[in-house]
């Protein structure tokens, strides 16, 4: 019997990270599945640990990114994930995958909007660790993870509420410098009960030492940052209860 | 047949360098910034129509919707409103309708769905819009209006 916590991921059209995150998931101890978004039904989410949402443009970003992922997953399981995580499970969403998190309602409330430049990044960017989080805790509280987005900038309808996300431990993580323009520099959120946790940067895309642009990168002589953030997830999802079927 | 039209507008886009547009930068100081423009031909509720549009179209957090088909926007020198010709594939209004058809009864049928961008180009200088037509539009796909301020 499979004893390792169980991970799926869906991808949607347009979704492209699927395969290095399921590497990334595989790497550090999960049963990985991925599945089209036009199979899930609610039963999938059946002996699950964690959700994950990849990077990707689902559906081209048409209206805005994330939106429709958001609908047709509606369509197709309702209110399943909000259910999910309230017997336990865990969800992760990186960039497009946070966009369609945010969209979903399933983060505290917020946008992740056109950067300020109005062009598309592609680069490294520092990173601070505020808070305590599940994929955070074997990280350092400074690191770099390769980011690559163009609707990044994470604002609020009042700038006051993404500093109280700050002071509330939501915001987890933010950036070193203004890369994107989100406020109070919020580059990844959880909610409030530490099991939804939705980033930008792209920890898939640096799994391995070598994935570093610095050939003399002072870090692990084997793993990159990614590797040491699905390994902190690996741990919590491993040492929470096992998520209870539906009835 | 009775329809509604809808300008979103993003609150947090600040007019930025129209030479962003451009394949070659302009001498001046023009800025510039886009909307989306819903163009909806519908039987049944039009207060259906606009709980759609709310619901599937407008992010309540960053974005603003107006009605109507005039510019949303002031100050501006011109605009180019574009889109895809009616005989292109325009795989956004198909994924809109597929969520309209998603919905079963949404409390209106779709009879006619338009979609547009609206480029608004603002400041001082010299400001061709046959420029800005060139570089933007593609006339294999795209049609297109220039409305002077």
């Amino acid at each position: 019997m499979e004893k390792r916590p169980h991970a799926l991921l869906l991808k949607y059209p347009g979704t492209n990270c699927d395969a290095e995150t399921a590497r990334a998931l595989e790497a550090t101890g999960f049963a990985t599945t991925i599945l089209p978004v036009s199979r899930l039904d609610r039963d999938h989410l059946e002996g699950v640990s964690l959700v994950v949402f990849s990077g990707g443009f689902s559906y081209g970003d048409y209206i805005m990114s994330g939106r429709v992922a958001r609908l047709i997953t509606e369509q197709r399981i309702a209110s399943a994930l909000e259910e999910f995580r309230d017997r336990g499970g865990y969800l992760l969403g990186i960039c497009n995958g946070f966009q369609i998190l945010t969209q979903m309602g399933l983060l505290p409330a917020g946008s992740l909007v056109h950067n300020t430049s109005g062009r598309f990044i592609c680069r490294w960017a520092g990173l601070d660790k505020r808070s305590d989080a599940a994929p955070l805790s074997f990280l350092p509280d400074h690191f770099e993870l390769p980011v690559a987005h163009a609707e990044g900038r994470f604002v609020t309808a009042d700038p006051a509420d993404a500093e109280r996300y700050l002071a509330e431990g939501l915001a987890p993580l933010t950036y070193t410098d203004d890369i994107n323009g989100s406020f109070a520099g919020i580059a990844g959120l959880q909610d409030k009960t530490g099991r939804v946790f939705g980033l930008m940067p792209h920890p898939e895309r640096f799994l391995h030492r070598a994935d570093h642009y610095d050939p003399d990168w002072d870090g692990d002589a084997q793993w990159g940052w990614g590797y040491h953030f699905f390994r902190s997830l690996h741990a919590a999802v491993s040492a929470s209860s096992p998520v209870p079927c539906p009835a | 047949m009775p329809n509604a039209t809808y300008e979103i507008i993003d609150r947090f886009q600040e007019a930025g360098p129209a030479d962003r547009l451009l394949y070659a930068p302009l001498a001046g100081n023009l800025t510039c910034r886009q909307t989306r423009l819903y163009h909806f031909g519908f039987e049944g509720d039009p207060d259906a129509v606009e709980t759609f549009v709310r619901r599937t179209l407008l992010d309540g957090i960053s974005q603003e919707l107006h009605h109507g088909e005039e510019p949303a926007l002031t100050g501006f020198r011109f605009l180019i409103d574009y889109g895809m010709k009616t005989q292109a594939l325009d795989l956004e209004k198909e994924t809109i309708k597929a969520c309209h058809a998603g919905l079963g009864d949404a409390g209106f049928s779709l009879t006619q769905l338009t979609l547009r961008t609206r480029v608004y180009v603002f400041g001082e200088g010299a400001a061709d819009p046959a420029v800005f037509v060139r570089d933007i539009c593609n006339p294999a796909i795209h049609s297109w209006s220039v409305v002077a301020a």
